[in-house]
């Protein structure tokens, strides 16, 4: 895509001319590229003042009674953000129990994030799992361009080994063929053009002599669900011997 | 031209800006209703609306209530001008103010203004009634749809400020692509409803649009 088509996919979106399929690809693209993601808020933000001329109406009556008992059936079936005292439904909240909320709040998912961190290096530290195979796929000139390493629970890490520029509209999205014989299958998408360890179910345990390949698709990935971009590099797997 | 009721009616100075401001003036049940206060600068708008937001995420229902209480009238109307019926304009409202709540996590402060993402998620909200449902119908006879149409358009036109970049540049387009891409955004039209309004070719009325928005663009850029 070039940068015009973005620029006219943006506006169109921020407008409301585009259709689901291509909001849905430009959310792709944002969540992505957050340059791409600051360009749509530009367009949205030069248009809000449009919202500003419509009339300030009164909302109905009893319109906070019913999105509070629409919000306490949300909460009955999926968990809070964040943990709740029970008394969050009484009516008068001092603003200071407001305050001690929100300061609990932010101080018990701030002691969780840091636990979790904690258990995580550990994790990593401790437990790197060992590959099943190991490929190093070759760009056309027979350069390495990444190391593939696959895990019996078809946990694949990927570690570039030269930076690629990959254009705005592009992603590297990675393949494997499990069968020697059937079709190339996705692994994912390398979103943020970085080293990347991907996972994704249902597929047999890496076997030597299994190739691997990194192509460059459309932003969101291949339309096809096969490898249709030019081949940034490929390989065929081997055992490590250990 | 805007009137002050136009403005945002929030956040006295003298009470303070608080966290979570409380809200004024409203009714036994919550529900908004005018606020004697005018003078707001945007920044305190735009700090206000970021920090109802983060608090939401924090699980505190009153911020959404603030939140509701500065910007559901506003939001009323936008969905009234784009869905043309009471009852769905506040479902779509509500569903609005359901999302924000359950999104509020998601909000990034850099990656873009409060309130530009609370109307995002209602302007979607609309869309999404307007394009996949069949229950939004014309209140009344076509000519009657298509005259109120016009009307609400200039509306918002003249409401720009004068000095806003946005009126200044949609004056540059010529009247046709200005309404256009006017009812596209205010009236939530497509490109056949718009088509068929103007009696013109889906592919000219495409053609157009794009025009003008990449003239638009970058006479604001």
């Amino acid at each position: 895509m070039t940068d015009r088509s973005l620029d006219l996919l943006i506006d169109e979106v921020a407008l409301g001319l585009a259709d689901d399929a291509d909001i849905a690809r430009l959310d792709r693209m944002a969540q992505a590229d957050p340059a791409i993601a600051a360009r749509l808020d530009q367009a949205r933000q030069r248009l809000l003042a449009l919202d500003d001329t419509a009339d300030a109406l009164p909302l109905p009556e009893g319109f906070w009674s019913r999105l509070e008992a629409r919000l306490d059936a949300e909460e009955a079936t999926t968990p809070p953000a964040a943990p709740q005292p029970a008394q969050q439904n009484v009516v008068e909240l001092s603003s200071i129990r407001n305050a001690m909320h929100r300061w609990r709040a932010t101080a018990v998912a701030g002691m969780a994030a840091a636990l979790m961190l904690g258990v995580m290096l550990a994790w990593v530290a401790l437990s790197r799992p060992e590959p099943a195979v190991i490929a190093v796929l070759l760009n056309d000139a027979g350069e390495a361009i990444a190391l593939v390493e696959g895990l019996p629970d078809n946990t694949t890490r990927i570690t570039l080994l030269e930076r690629q520029n990959v254009a705005a509209d592009q992603v590297m999205q990675v393949w494997t063929k499990p069968e020697e014989d059937g079709p190339p299958v996705s692994l994912g998408l390398l979103s943020t053009g970085r080293s990347s360890t991907l996972t994704i179910d249902g597929l047999p345990t890496p076997r030597p002599q299994q190739l691997y390949e990194i192509t460059f698709e459309p932003a969101g990935g291949s339309p096809t669900q096969l490898p249709t971009g030019p081949i940034l590099g490929k390989g065929l797997a081997k055992e490590p011997v250990t | 031209m805007r009137d002050t009721a136009h403005r945002d009616p929030f956040c006295n100075p003298a009470q303070g800006c608080g966290l979570t401001p409380k809200p004024k003036a409203t009714s036994s049940d919550g529900t908004a209703v005018a606020s004697g206060c005018r003078e707001t600068r945007a920044d305190d708008v735009v700090t206000d609306h970021a920090t109802w937001i983060k608090a939401c995420a924090a699980g505190d229902k009153s911020a959404l209530q603030a939140l509701m209480t500065a910007e559901g009238g506003r939001m009323f109307g936008v969905a009234q001008r784009m869905l043309r019926r009471i009852d769905l304009a506040e479902d779509a409202v509500q569903d609005a103010f359901v999302l924000i709540w359950k999104r509020s996590h998601q909000f990034d402060p850099s990656r873009g203004s409060a309130r530009g993402w609370v109307y995002t998620i209602l302007r979607n909200r609309c869309l999404t009634m307007l394009r996949n449902e069949d229950r939004v119908q014309p209140i009344g006879p076509e000519a009657m749809e298509s005259a109120i149409n016009d009307q609400d358009l200039d509306t918002a036109f003249d409401r720009l400020d004068q000095t806003d970049d946005l009126r200044r540049c949609l004056e540059r387009l010529d009247l046709q692509t200005r309404r256009a891409i006017l009812s596209s955004y205010v009236l939530g039209h497509s490109h056949g409803e718009i088509a068929g309004r103007m009696a013109a070719p889906l592919g000219s009325v495409k053609s157009w649009v794009r025009r003008g928005l990449t003239k638009l663009r970058e006479c604001l850029s």
